[in-house]
């Protein structure tokens, strides 16, 4: 079984776009059972272009992976130990004057149990709450594919990419799939981290804008220091700009895989704006050509990875 | 002596079935092996199975509390893995299938089982889930206090 | 005496133009005489010194806590594990606990419980904060390190930063501006929750659309005023419908910018569109928009100086 995720670094490269063709190339491919993921939890997009084949057999679960504090105002004495002890790092504790009590900023409160374990009273609790949701459907016969939505103001984002990860191990279509691929989220951090962790190889598209090039470099610093292989696809390559030589001067200098270049095509703003993969919308498209390849690229280079 | 861990479904000892999810087994079997036989075999429930987060790091617990110096296990995330690293616990890994305790122990004393020693083991099994948890718990938790 | 006035420009969907209106507002207030700060809180990839190619000074270590045992001191009760909410101290009978820093949430509670104070610090560089200049306008920003995790520490210590300012040089600023991440997690919902007057960008498209719904829910919830502003708008001639949309969904709209080779022409080269002695065609559809928007912007709020 392969495992890849498509990050990009910076947004709006191009990443779901990308994924969605991938998809429905692989879905085409009598080589591949594929397990479909979007991790980009925050703001899930793959599902309006591979919306499920029927409504009726959408599952939705809620997860409950954020914990928050609860204050028990029968349990206080008022003693103010833990706003002037600072019990909260997190700064989720205020006081309340009028009423002589702490007050938990729901929000910045991290779970952490601090305040439950230094209140003498034992006038905090920690609870778990609804931290989001994971939905999962067909995209067609034997094609499911997951998504995780978090709940606003939940943020807990890592956890729930790693939920989504986790609840493709329960499909029944599990035990004989042998590609997983994966929308990933934008940036570096947490919920990106959480996607790339335990993969086989990852796919970074970028951009040759001074943007582009900036965050690729540090999405590639971040997949490196988990020993990731990884390849490379820039988008809008033909694309004017002074970017263009540095980042292809940067790629080969450093010897990177490039798995492909899709330039400049109309195509596949539209075809997103027919909210379909742009191999489906435009097959004889210059993009759909380019993604064809780099998707023949990716099968070859998969095939190396044991 | 040398005492093996394996994640389990029940308390059927010996007939039990290897469970592939080491955080989130419903129990752990202990059989403690002499002179290449084996001389106890002890069912222990895993309270943490139900546990929000960190149920890798306190299966490896129950793990070292137990007296386990290896594990056999089909499945493992990074916090599982580097918590057994970290305690020294020898980790060996079940390809596929549902194999019994008896089937796994006599595969270790035949010397057919692979040692796992990379913390990525997630990455042949499971989904490497387990890590990157949000601003609370798991990676990425919290925004801390800066000094 | 007058605080300064706090625009969050922020959006949900990656690639929408967020820098590109931060960037641009700031310049624009500028103009006008105003004192301006421009805090690039997307630290993951922070992108405003590349369109005002700036250079970075000043950089200063972001750090965070994990425990560190002491073993001559620690007794090996493991008080601290029994109480860690996250399992982050991986502690079996009569052996010192061992840290997992995967799981730390960097609570202390460890630090503040351990009866033989067998507990230090452990600090560890989660990334660094840099300040700027360019344009007339001041910068603060701040980087993740690669493969760390926790980017709101850093946007915290950005927003401390601020606090500082506001506290010590209240004159200093009239105006701040706060550039966000994509997404709507926690560190973009820290700069939500520091604003005045809250931005989102989107564009129009059905993927726009849905994530401007999702961040407008998050500044909702956090009791925000917004407007927003619609970038790529003539994309595909699709505007006029996605305006009608959002005026179902009761969303504001503070202005439109329409596809314009001047507003990329300036993001490649570092030059920002908008300012005055920049060389960028006023007559151009890009330039006007942004005008609009930004004479939209001045009746929005109150920014007398």
């Amino acid at each position: 079984m392969k495992k890849i995720a498509i990050i990009s670094g910076k947004g709006g490269v191009g990443k779901t776009s990308l994924t969605a063709s991938l998809v429905s190339l692989a879905q085409k491919d009598p080589e591949f059972n594929v397990i479909t993921l979007d991790c980009d939890v925050d703001a899930p997009n793959l599902a309006l272009i591979l919306p499920p084949k029927s409504e009726e057999n959408v599952l939705t679960h809620d997860t409950f992976t954020t914990k928050k504090a609860r204050f028990l105002e029968e349990k206080c004495v008022n003693c103010k130990q833990c706003y002037d002890d600072h019990f909260c790092e997190f700064n989720a504790l205020d006081w309340d004057e009028s009423n002589n009590i702490p007050i938990i900023n729901y929000l910045a409160c991290e779970g952490c149990g601090a305040c439950k374990v230094l209140c003498h009273e034992n006038a905090f609790e920690i609870n778990p709450v609804k931290s989001g949701e994971i939905i999962s459907y067909e995209i067609d016969i034997g094609l499911p594919l997951i998504y995780g939505k978090t709940k606003l103001g939940s943020t807990t984002s890592g956890l729930l990419v790693s939920e989504v990860k986790q609840h493709a191990t329960k499909l029944k279509e599990f035990n004989d799939a042998n590609f997983i691929l994966i929308d990933g989220p934008p940036g570096i951090g947490c919920p990106v981290i959480a996607t790339v962790s335990g993969l086989d190889y990852i796919v970074a598209i970028t951009e040759p804008t001074p943007s582009g090039l900036h965050d690729v470099k540090r999405a590639i610093e971040m997949v490196n220091q988990f020993n990731i292989p990884f390849g490379i696809v820039i988008n809008k390559a033909d694309l004017k700009s002074a970017s263009q030589k540095q980042l292809n001067k940067y790629i080969e200098k450093a010897g990177f895989e490039i798995l492909g270049k899709i330039n400049f095509d109309l195509s596949i703003p539209e075809a997103m704006s027919y909210a379909k993969p742009v191999v489906d919308y435009a097959p004889e498209s210059s993009a759909s050509q380019a993604i064809k390849k780099i998707y023949n690229n990716l099968k070859l280079v998969l095939s190396t990875i044991n | 002596m040398v005492i093996v861990g394996i994640p389990t479904f029940g308390n059927k000892g010996l007939n039990d079935v290897m469970n592939n999810r080491f955080g989130r087994c419903a129990s752990f079997t202990f059989v403690a092996i002499e002179n290449n036989e084996i001389v106890e075999v002890r069912s222990v429930a895993n309270d943490a199975q139900g546990a929000m987060g960190g149920a890798g790091i306190q299966a490896a617990q129950i793990i070292g509390n137990n007296g386990a110096t290896e594990v056999i296990v089909g499945n493992l995330g990074p916090n599982a893995s580097n918590s057994l690293n970290a305690l020294n616990i020898k980790i060996y890994q079940a390809q596929g299938g549902s194999l019994t305790v008896k089937e796994l122990i006599d595969l270790r004393l035949s010397g057919k089982l692979q040692v796992l020693t990379s913390s990525n083991v997630g990455a042949h099994a499971g989904m490497g889930g387990g890590m990157g948890g949000g601003r609370g718990g798991g990676m990425g938790g919290g925004r801390g206090r800066q000094f | 005496m007058l605080k300064p006035k706090i625009i969050c420009v922020t959006g949900g969907k990656g690639g929408t133009g967020k820098t590109l209106v931060a960037v641009n507002l700031a310049i624009m207030f500028k103009n006008r005489g105003y004192k301006v700060l421009l805090i690039d809180g997307d630290v993951e990839n922070p992108n405003t010194f590349l369109l005002l190619n700036a250079k970075l000074k000043n950089k200063k270590k972001v750090l965070y806590f994990l425990p560190k045992i002491i073993e001559d001191k620690c007794t090996k009760c493991g008080l601290c594990a029994e109480n860690c909410e996250t399992h982050a101290l991986l502690y079996i009978k009569d052996s010192y606990p061992i840290p997992i820093s995967t799981v730390c949430s960097g609570c202390k509670l460890c630090y503040k419980i351990c009866p033989t104070n067998a507990i230090e610090p452990d600090l560890k560089v989660i990334g660094w904060t840099y300040t700027a200049s360019a344009f007339n306008i001041d910068l603060f920003l701040g980087e993740l390190k690669p493969a760390e995790a926790r980017s709101a520490v850093i946007v915290n210590k950005l927003m401390e930063n601020l606090e500082k300012v506001i506290k010590t040089e209240p004159e200093k600023y009239d105006i701040v501006i706060l550039d966000t991440a994509p997404g709507a997690h926690c560190d973009v919902e820290e700069l939500i929750n520091g604003a005045d007057l809250v931005i989102p960008v989107t564009e129009p498209t059905r993927f726009g659309k849905l994530d401007l719904l999702r961040i407008v829910e998050l500044i909702d919830l956090l009791k925000k005023e917004h407007k927003a502003i619609v970038n790529r708008s003539s994309l595909l001639g699709y505007k006029e419908k996605f305006l009608k949309e959002l005026e179902e969904k009761h969303i504001e709209i503070l202005g439109d910018i329409p596809l314009d080779e001047e507003i990329v022409s300036s993001y490649c080269k570092g030059i920002p569109l908008m300012d005055e002695r920049s060389k960028f065609d006023r007559d151009g559809a890009g330039y006007k928009s942004f005008e609009k928007i930004f004479e939209n912007l001045l009746k929005w709020g109150d920014f007398s100086k």
